[in-house]
């Protein structure tokens, strides 16, 4: 029972990872936007980028 | 003396005296093959083998303190055979100022003679004589039966606390014997004796449903408590095959990896170094040229090498399909301090910075990049580098972890589950056998014994 749980769990642990691999999965966090005009190339500043408000680190130690 | 009438084949025979002590009636149910019988009513312990029945010992108990699980009189079949329950003792033993106790049954068959049922705790054990002597190491620490390797778990002076039914053997209430357990899951082998005289038998782990499955009991079988001596551990035949089947799948996982890392393209599409100058103010974003992906939907790796020292740049990326204006929106730091104080050097952060959009489909891209930096840091050189179709190792690490988990959660139950059973022998820890859980056991407790001590 435990055998057959586990090679169940093996094989989709290979699957997923090997899926994530063929997809080119991320584990990083990417906003997406839809529709950017195509005038951004023209003129750049017109875009807001969603991390614009970023508050930036200044430190060391 | 009259006889209870003709018995079925195989089932034993009964017959009833009178106690001369009380004149209640006895049954006595392996007539011929008892040596004590004790009477329910006054607790006489009587010589069986007198046609008399003289008095031995008299004790003062109430039966109904402690009934025995197994009514005497009750039959069932062990291991194919019938046996009827024809005797009950418990049994006491003194650890540390406090009482435990067992019970222990006693079966007869005409023709198979004794054996017996012990319980603890809901944990019961089937237990018959041995016929030939275990051969016991120099040391006392382990003995071979049938080329089995037994480890010694506990010695203890048992006493006999009370009795009822008959015995092959004299039995009296207060009687002492040293009991040695030796295990090898699901078997135990025990000595006991007292003087010179010793006996061995073995005994065999048996669930409690079982005994009253065949003994046709009422109720259930009271559900064990703890660990027991010899009970089999229901982990560790499992553990081994799932190391096993963990180490194919490992192989498997390193297979699917250099197979990734051989078939992925890992394509550098595009790589460029700017500069940003802090002070110019005014509109700092810019684009690229277009570069193409290629191939299927994967992933884009963006890598960012900034020359900042104790200092920091913010990049405000936008990865766009200029065809369908479907953009990919994040934002990077490069943060690079480092110094020397009272601790010594120091360091946090890095020149370089890499980011990895997952699932990018095929197309003709340009990157929106808006840098962003301490206004008077000056001019800040940095590269961006995009790499398509990159296998990510941290897949492979996580997988790896996940094929591990269940492995060692099974290994962990494993090992506390021994932990249980020998913390209650002599040792009060599993002593190495050479096996990688006996081992990993050994450097548990060394650890734990580490930490309480400081």
């Amino acid at each position: 029972m435990i055998r057959s749980f586990f090679l169940a769990y093996g094989l989709f642990v290979l699957a997923l990872v090997g899926f994530a691999e063929y997809r080119g999965w991320s584990m990083n966090r990417i906003d997406e936007v839809r529709d950017v005009p195509k005038s951004v190339r023209d003129n750049p500043g017109s875009y807001r980028s969603v991390y614009s408000s970023y508050h930036h680190y200044t430190g060391g130690k | 003396m009259s006889t209870s009438g003709p018995a079925p084949a195989g089932a034993p025979q009964v017959k009833s005296l009178n106690c001369p002590g009380c004149g209640a009636t006895l049954t006595v149910r392996s007539f011929g093959n008892a040596v004590t019988v004790i009477c329910e009513s006054c607790h006489s312990v009587l010589d069986a083998q007198d046609p008399a029945l003289r008095i031995l010992q008299q004790f003062h108990a109430s039966t109904d303190e402690d009934p025995p699980l197994i009514p005497l009189g009750s039959r069932g079949s062990i291991r194919g055979v019938l046996y009827e329950a024809i005797g009950f003792q418990r049994r006491t033993i003194q650890v540390e100022g406090i009482s435990y106790s067992w019970h222990e049954y006693v079966l007869f068959n005409p023709t198979k003679g004794f054996r017996y049922l012990t319980e603890y705790d809901g944990h019961w054990n089937d237990v018959s004589i041995l016929r030939a002597l275990p051969e016991l190491s120099a040391g006392g620490a382990t003995l071979k039966y049938l080329g089995e390797t037994y480890r010694h778990f506990q010695t203890v002076d048992a006493a006999t606390a009370f009795v009822l039914g008959e015995f092959p053997w004299q039995i009296r209430v207060g009687e002492i014997a040293r009991v040695s357990d030796f295990i090898s899951p699901p078997r135990v082998i025990s000595s006991e004796g007292s003087g010179e005289e010793v006996t061995w038998s073995i005994g065999e782990y048996i669930a409690g449903r079982d005994i009253w499955k065949t003994f046709k009991l009422q109720g259930e079988a009271p559900a064990p408590i703890g660990v027991y001596e010899n009970q089999p551990s229901p982990m560790s035949s499992n553990v081994k095959k799932v190391w096993a089947l963990t180490g194919v799948f490992l192989i498997a996982l390193l297979a699917v990896a250099v197979g990734a890392y051989w078939m992925e393209s890992d394509e550098q599409v595009f790589e460029q170094t700017f500069e940003f100058n802090t002070g110019a103010g005014g509109e700092g974003s810019f684009v690229t040229d277009v570069f193409q992906l290629k191939g299927r939907t994967s992933d884009v790796e963006l890598t960012t090498n900034a020359s900042v020292d104790n200092d920091w740049i913010y990049l405000n990326y936008a990865l766009i399909d200029q065809d369908t204006g479907h953009a990919y929106d994040f934002g990077r730091e490069v943060s690079y301090y480092h110094g020397y104080d009272s601790d010594g050097s120091w360091s946090e952060g890095g020149t370089t910075n890499t980011v990895t959009i997952p699932s990018v489909p095929p197309g003709n891209y340009y990157l929106r990049i808006e840098p962003e930096s301490d206004p008077n840091r000056g001019l800040v050189r940095y590269a961006v580098t995009v790499k398509r179709d990159v296998p990510q190792a941290s897949f492979f690490g996580l997988a790896a972890l996940a094929l591990l988990l269940p492995a060692g959660l099974m290994t962990w139950r494993s090992l506390n589950f021994e932990h249980l059973r020998w913390a209650e022998s002599d040792y009060g820890s599993a002593p190495s056998d050479g096996s990688l859980l006996s081992t990993v056991e050994s450097i548990t407790d060394t650890f734990k014994g580490s930490e309480d001590g400081e």
